[in-house]
């Protein structure tokens, strides 16, 4: 875990690491990677993952309208909108 | 006439005897809640709809199973008008427009949603530190953590404010706050609880359960708290059992897992004798003991510490500032409103989860840690399956020690990280599991965990149960026996 890999890191979770943080951050990161890297003790050739523990595949259901429309509440509790969108900075010049 | 400390079969007593009605009950939760301000257990409060619902029951008595028993809602669960911060900044003015499966089918019994307690932000944390409101205490010392993430639940209780509370548990988020504070507490099988409407930490490791004073209340609130809800998933549609009916079965013959494989060298004497007390308690109402093997057990919290962060990194990119939440001031671009809002927003220990997440996540890295945890996940899961097919339940200690002070973890956050090294292998495997009272050390509590086979909530209420009928350590406050 160095400086660079902490930057990319830190890039694909849109965060910023505070300059004065960074250095207990990535000593922070190296110290949990190096105990979960415990998991190679673990003998796993022959072992499929587990992703969850139902093991089961998502139910399908009726394909029915059955959700509200809630456009104006959702709208209303959005930190900025109008009647009809959320508002971000414009992307297209 | 107080309901300080009561249970909620006691309150339901007093309502069905007329020593209370249900407006002075409600009133007498908030003077308790505004005595107990110290404590920082509650992020809002919900006075005034809850002194009109009991209000509405005075006028119309009702034969709904929980009418009118005041409940802490954890503030994970989106409560409808009702602010629901997940003990974030990010979310700190948020008003969902729509409530929680769970939250509904407890006020649909008639529980009264009293106010929303502090946490752990996005549950992520072991002793409470991470909110964003405060710390929460613990009632039993002035510098003590209550332990978390659901610590302003457990605090709240022990306290004696409330007779229950929800909360949930990705990793020992009821167990390890219900045995630094001396409450019961139940993380049921996955799926058993909806999970729609509670803000998202770890998809496949998150579950509600009740937290209460006794595994009796528990049964209790467990009945309304589970349901099939075809708006999760992974809401399972197996028969749900009245959880009352087994409590009081008979414990003999009945056999007790107990793990070889645990090191308990690492805990204090005085922590393995209170777990041997109890052990020999089970074994004068005639179970057996019998030694189990789960020789992955170790590997549970590395396990975790992988899963769970690439959960949470996928779960957590959806607050970013545009659809709801807290928004950075004056972003010039896009990209600069969800990188300001994000890094303004959450904390440390968040943030450090998402990182850890993307990186294992991460193109070179997915196979070596994402992919192997999943397997080892599997080795763990495989442990138990076997285990349970010699025994009934499986008991360790909950937690490594009872409540530890304040601040006194230190900034490596892998030793908080161990404080669920007995409780989260039940999260991996989906497992059902208790904490109870068994013992004090110092004058602080510290719980007992009974873990059940999938679906077997039964059988851990069951030993809870008896086992409270035995001893009175549920019956012990900050301010002595209850009488």
């Amino acid at each position: 875990m160095d400086k660079k890999t902490v930057t990319t890191i830190s890039y694909l979770s849109r965060l910023k690491i505070d300059p004065e943080k960074e250095e207990k951050i990535t000593n922070d990161l190296e110290n949990i990677i190096k105990f979960v890297d415990q998991l190679n003790d673990a003998e796993t050739s022959d072992i499929e993952p587990l992703t969850n523990p139902l093991e089961k595949t998502a139910k399908t259901r009726t394909d029915q309208v059955t959700a509200k429309n809630l456009k104006k509440e959702l709208l209303e509790i959005g930190p900025s909108s109008n009647e009809d969108y959320f508002l971000v900075p414009r992307v297209v010049e | 006439m107080t309901v300080k400390y009561k249970t909620i079969k006691e309150i339901k007593k007093m309502i069905s005897q007329k020593e209370i009605s249900h407006k002075e009950i409600i009133q007498d939760v908030y003077k308790l809640v505004k005595e107990n301000s110290n404590l920082n257990a509650f992020i809002s409060l919900n006075e005034e709809k809850s002194l009109k619902k009991a209000e509405n029951f005075d006028n119309n008595p009702s034969d709904c199973s929980l009418a009118g028993i005041p409940i802490a809602q954890k503030d994970l669960f989106c409560t409808k008008g009702l602010r629901t911060t997940c003990g974030s900044k990010i979310l700190d003015n948020f008003i969902p427009p729509y409530t929680a499966t769970v939250i509904e089918n407890l006020e649909n019994a008639g529980c009264i949603s009293i106010g929303k307690t502090n946490m752990d932000e996005f549950a992520m944390g072991s002793s409470n530190e991470t909110s964003h409101f405060g710390n929460v205490h613990n009632p039993w010392g002035d510098n003590l953590v209550p332990g978390g993430s659901s610590g302003g639940s457990a605090s709240a209780i022990a306290a004696g404010i409330v007779p229950a509370a929800s909360g949930t548990d990705t990793g020992g988020s009821i167990r390890q706050p219900a045995s630094l504070c001396g409450i019961t507490g139940i993380k049921p099988t996955y799926g058993r609880v909806s999970r729609w409407g509670m803000i998202a930490f770890a998809s496949s490791l998150d579950q509600a359960g009740p937290m209460a004073r006794t595994a009796e209340d528990c049964a209790l609130l467990l009945n309304e708290m589970c349901s099939h809800d075809i708006k999760d998933t992974t809401s399972l549609d197996n028969e749900i059992p009245n959880f009352e009916d087994n409590l009081n079965n008979s414990l003999k013959g009945k056999k007790i897992g107990v793990v070889k494989d645990l090191d308990l060298s690492s805990l204090d004497k005085d922590v393995i004798e209170v777990y041997e007390n109890s052990l020999k308690e089970f074994v004068s109402m005639g179970a057996e003991l019998v030694d189990v093997s789960l020789p992955n057990l170790a590997l549970s919290v590395p396990t975790y510490y992988v899963v769970a962060p690439a959960e949470c990194s996928s779960n957590l990119s959806r607050f970013d500032g545009v659809k709801f939440g807290r928004r950075s001031k004056n972003p010039k671009s896009l990209e600069e409103l969800y990188v300001q809002t994000r890094s303004e927003g959450f904390g440390d220990e968040v943030k450090r989860r998402i990182l850890i997440g993307s990186y294992v996540l991460s193109a070179g890295y997915y196979d070596a840690y994402y992919k192997k945890a999943q397997q080892v996940r599997r080795l763990i899961k495989q442990d138990f399956d076997e285990a349970f097919l010699s025994v009934n339940v499986i008991m360790t200690p909950t937690t490594r020690g009872p409540a530890f002070d304040i601040g006194s973890k230190g900034s490596d956050p892998i030793q908080m990280y161990l404080e669920d090294l007995f409780t989260i292998s039940a999260n991996l495997a989906g497992l059902p599991a208790m904490s109870l009272p068994n013992g004090n050390i110092d004058n602080k509590p510290i719980g007992l965990q009974i873990i059940g086979n999938f679906l077997d909530e039964s059988s851990i209420l069951n030993f809870g149960h008896m086992y409270q009928t035995k001893t009175n350590w549920h019956m012990f406050s900050p301010e002595g026996v209850i009488q």
